[in-house]
């Protein structure tokens, strides 16, 4: 279970991300993000992991207040926490199996790096993770010769090598067209519901939010200003969207 | 409304008067007023920096030049020039005016003006020069070097008052979109600044075109020999007859003269009649007395091919003896000769001259030149040279790429920027390092001393050495971090930080110590000397050291709400500072430090050359790491990697592309350097080619030069066809 404490994060620059964030998601629940832009979503989620250091408030990570853990505590920490990136973040000259057993690296000896190396046992992960994202075929091949889809699939199947308690989507569908988006969201759906992982997912389209996610923080200008399950944005009304949204938003399809 | 009337005005801009008064005396000082100041300020400097160097570089004429003469000399061109600009100006004015009443024909105009003042230079400029100054300072100054940059410099001087006088009338000005003021585009400044700094560098440089004409034939004989030299790449065989006959002078006694040679049946022969006589001489009072006339023959030899009549003296130095006979004859079909020559006047030192001497005259045939199929012995040592060459660029590359990858990483900035540590723990980083810097010493003096020292087992001793002071230094870092993090935390946070604040502030007077005698040392020595500056010299390190302390306190003090400071980026300046010194000074001058260190030859280039790598390839490979896409540094921090696997599995695949483009560029670099290194004494086939250069010896010259451009081009193709295929 994952605590969120009155978080706030302001940039070196002075700009506020996040301001009084307080939230809380239970083991296997499927928490969707949403906002504009800006609002702070991706910060929300990097801090959580702590790839972004907060300025105040507290993280608690099953019952551990992680907040400040030191680097080497850290490491046990992030490896139960998988992410998945808008820009997939694989590295585009490696191959696609060589990317997915860099998610192992959490579990790994640090000198093994320098050897190159993994363990028969990772590698056969490896292409069990690559076969339950589809695409065990395309093990060998360089990551950058595969299509948008099938590179966040490669991000979704590094993310299992971890073997996540939970799964930080940042925006994972945002540079991939609406059938593609389905695809992967419906791969997340899975491990949600087969693996129990729990998912925080920031999303743009509110069709995808109320297709999967079972309840829903809305962002603005770091705030939560919704908080909600998926059932309370169909009833929503136009001036909580536009609380959301801003005043210029205008709302489609009847969502 | 408003836009309207800005248009008007622009159309038919009114300067103001009194803008263009103030740059008259001060340039600049009319835009500086009307708030342009950054533009007036560059306008002042401008026109001083080059009023000053034009009459620097005019007044170099004489050897010890007077520079107040000079400078008001050329004042008075720069005033007689401005008065002819402004001639042609009114003229172009009244033109515009009445004649042309075209906007388009106003600005064609403006060009043309700048064309005919710069014509009419050419033509007139010695009347100007004439008008302005008097013949006799004239010719203690480079004349024309100072008409052409004076005139650039009228003109630049006229235009800034004008600029003064547009400007100064800010309503005539458009803005730019973030509101502020546009100023009209300093474009021909710039062109009239270069105008005059081409004049000076063309009196600088002394080109002198006529003189490169007049003497082109100088080169017409030498260039032939460096351009196709292959002749002399291999060795001609050649084959020498010669033989003597012993000749007497003067002739003391028929019996004791030299026989006359027997005729061979086989070997080529000659025989003289008579075998004794009277030398040549040249008396005193002028003229020529002929010896004795000898008749020779000959046989044997080569026919139809010529020989050689030589004369030698009794100490055996060889001449032709010109004007007392044919010296070169040719064989008839039998082999046979018969010639005549008067014995010459074969001069020798008066100590030796007493008494009857022995000569010696020499019938020599010289067989023609065969090729003989083998190298010479320039091409030898060429090729020999050049071999060396390329392998002091490939050390230097391959030293060069060990020492600067793992550099790279530290002057990464993305890489290093992250990287933030609490006093706690730098405090006993730096103390661990130098502990265990100190032990990995102590661990490779100890296996030296076992192995027998340096010189029995160098290379042993040298990787011991290498992985001892690395290995224990990163192992001290490592504990010395944790130990003191450890016990300091124990103090309670905030007490722990300031313990180690004050422990780094003392550290840091160390350094700070050695800044004060080398301030002492290097700046006060300069006045006072070295001696004196000596006396107190630790008074002024202890002054370093303090002041340095209570710098590294208050910024501590400073950082003292995070907790935290910003070690990586403190290391990446120092190391990127580093590289930077290192790689701004050529690899010729640290070729010719290592040429007294190890001594001549390619060691030293190696040394001179892999120094310059490291500290380039190190910059390239760091600006390769900085480039990368932080999308996947990113991801793997996620993961829970930590920075050793981030840089294998994020860094490396990223970068290997132009880091093999870049070192395989690099070892193009070094051969073609590794080829001048030899010039001051480090080896490969420079060290030849610079002796060559000065024994004359063009042919040997050409020989290097070919094989430097054959083998450069050959590496360019090489390199460019591997860094296509990684990039």
């Amino acid at each position: 279970m994952l605590t969120v404490e009155h978080l706030t994060m302001i940039y070196p620059d002075g700009t506020v991300a996040l301001r009084d964030v307080s939230f809380e998601v239970k083991d296997g629940e499927f928490l969707g993000v949403i906002g504009l832009s800006g609002s702070g979503k991706s910060t929300l989620l990097r801090c959580i992991n702590r790839l972004l250091e907060p300025t105040e408030g507290r993280i608690i990570w099953n019952g551990k207040d992680i907040t400040h853990l030191p680097q080497g505590e850290l490491r046990t920490v992030r490896r139960e926490i998988g992410m998945v990136f808008q820009q997939f973040n694989l590295v585009k000259r490696s191959s696609v199996l060589t990317n997915v057993l860099s998610g192992r690296l959490g579990y790994t000896p640090p000198s093994w790096a320098l050897a190159n190396r993994f363990s028969r046992q990772d590698r056969k992960m490896a292409l069990n993770a690559l076969e339950r994202v589809g695409i065990p075929e395309k093990a060998l091949n360089r990551a950058d010769e595969l299509s948008g889809g099938q590179q966040q699939r490669v991000g979704i199947a590094r993310a299992l090598m971890q073997e996540p308690k939970m799964i930080l989507a940042d925006e994972p569908v945002a540079s991939l067209d609406p059938v593609l988006a389905h695809s992967i969201l419906g791969y997340l759906e899975k491990l949600n519901s087969e693996d129990n992982i729990t998912v925080l997912c920031s999303l743009h389209y509110l069709d995808l939010v109320q297709r999967y996610c079972e309840r829903v923080i809305g962002l603005r200008d770091g705030k939560i200003v919704f908080e909600g399950t998926k059932d309370d944005i169909a009833k929503m009304s136009d001036e909580r969207f536009r609380e959301i949204y801003g005043e210029d938003a205008i709302r489609m399809g009847g969502l | 409304m408003a836009e309207t009337k800005n248009l008007l005005a622009s159309e038919h801009p009114r300067g103001s008067l009194l803008h263009a008064v103030l740059s008259f005396f001060v340039p600049g000082l009319g835009q500086f007023v009307s708030g342009a100041r950054s533009r007036g300020f560059t306008l002042l400097i401008t026109v001083l920096t080059l009023f000053g160097i034009s009459m620097w570089t005019v007044a170099q004429r004489a050897r010890f030049p007077e520079y107040a003469m000079a400078t008001s000399v050329y004042f008075r061109i720069v005033l007689a020039c401005a008065a002819l600009l402004l001639f042609l100006l009114a003229i172009r004015h009244l033109l515009t005016r009445f004649v042309l009443k075209d906007p388009l024909a106003e600005t064609f105009t403006m060009y043309g003006l700048v064309l005919v003042y710069f014509a009419l230079l050419v033509f007139v400029g010695d009347d100007i020069l004439a008008t302005a100054v008097s013949a006799e300072q004239l010719s203690q100054i480079h004349a024309g070097t100072a008409l052409y940059s004076a005139a650039a410099l009228a003109a630049l001087w006229l235009w800034q008052i004008g600029d003064a006088a547009r400007i100064g009338n800010t309503k005539s000005l458009g803005t730019n979109r973030d509101g502020t003021t546009r100023f009209p585009s300093m474009a021909a400044a710039i062109v009239l600044a270069c105008l005059l700094v081409f004049a000076l560098g063309y009196n600088l440089t002394g080109v002198d075109m006529p003189k490169a004409i007049r003497e082109y034939e100088d080169v017409g004989i030498l260039l032939p020999r460096i351009l196709w030299p292959w002749r002399a790449a291999f060795a001609y065989d050649q084959e020498v007859l010669e033989v003597v006959q012993k000749i007497q002078a003067p002739c003391t006694d028929e019996a004791a003269a030299p026989p006359p040679n027997p005729e061979l049946d086989d070997d080529p022969w000659i025989s003289a009649t008579p075998t004794c006589g009277e030398l040549s001489s040249r008396p005193v009072t002028g003229g020529l007395i002929l010896g004795t006339e000898l008749t020779i023959t000959g046989g044997n030899f080569v026919p139809g091919q010529e020989v050689l009549v030589r004369w030698a003296n009794p100490i055996g130095n060889p001449f032709t003896p010109r004007g007392m006979g044919e010296t070169t004859i040719i064989i008839d079909e039998n082999g046979e000769f018969e010639t005549k020559l008067n014995i010459p006047d074969a001069v020798i030192s008066p100590e030796t001259a007493t008494g009857a001497q022995v000569h010696s005259l020499i019938i020599r045939q010289e067989s023609v030149l065969v090729f003989g199929g083998r190298l010479s012995n320039e091409m030898q040592l060429a090729l020999v040279g050049l071999l060396e060459t390329i392998m002091i660029g490939l050390m230097a590359t391959f030293f060069g790429i060990v020492a600067a990858f793992p550099l790279s990483f530290l002057a990464a900035k993305n890489l290093m920027a992250p990287i933030m540590s609490a006093p706690e723990r730098i405090a006993g980083n730096v103390l661990g390092l130098l502990a265990g810097g100190w032990a990995g010493l102590k661990v490779t003096d100890f296996v030296s001393a076992q192995l027998g020292g340096l010189e029995q087992a160098p290379v042993q001793i040298f990787l011991v050495g290498v992985l001892a002071v690395l290995g224990l230094g990163y192992l001290g870092l490592q504990l010395g971090g944790r130990v003191s993090e450890a016990l300091l935390s124990r103090l309670g946070k905030g007490n722990g930080y300031w313990v180690a604040s004050v422990l780094l502030a003392v550290m840091a007077g160390f350094p700070g110590y050695q800044l004060g005698l080398g301030f002492s040392r290097g700046i006060r020595s300069i006045v006072l000397g070295a001696e004196v500056a000596a006396i107190n010299e630790e008074v002024y390190g202890m002054i370093g050291a303090v002041l340095v302390a209570l710098v590294t306190m208050f910024y501590l003090y400073r950082r003292s709400s995070t907790r935290r400071v910003p070690i990586g980026l403190m290391l990446y300046a120092v190391i990127r500072t580093i590289l930077n010194v290192v790689r701004s000074v050529e690899a010729l001058i640290y070729a010719i430090i290592a040429a007294i260190w190890v001594g001549l030859g390619p060691f030293a280039g190696t040394l001179a050359l892999t120094l310059h790598t490291i500290a380039s390839l190190a910059k390239l490979y760091s600006e390769a790491i900085e480039s990368i896409d932080p999308g996947p540094l990113e991801a793997l921090d996620a993961v829970g990697a930590n920075r050793l696997q981030s840089i294998v599995y994020a860094v490396v695949p990223q970068i290997l592309p132009p880091v093999i483009s870049f070192t395989v560029y690099r070892w193009d670099i070094n051969v073609r350097m590794s080829t001048l290194l030899g010039f001051v004494g480090g080896g490969g086939i420079g060290f030849i080619l610079i002796q060559w250069i000065r024994l004359y010896q063009y042919e040997a010259v050409g020989i290097a030069v070919w094989l430097i451009a054959i083998t450069v081009a050959a590496l360019d193709f090489v390199s460019s066809e591997i860094r296509e295929r990684f990039v």
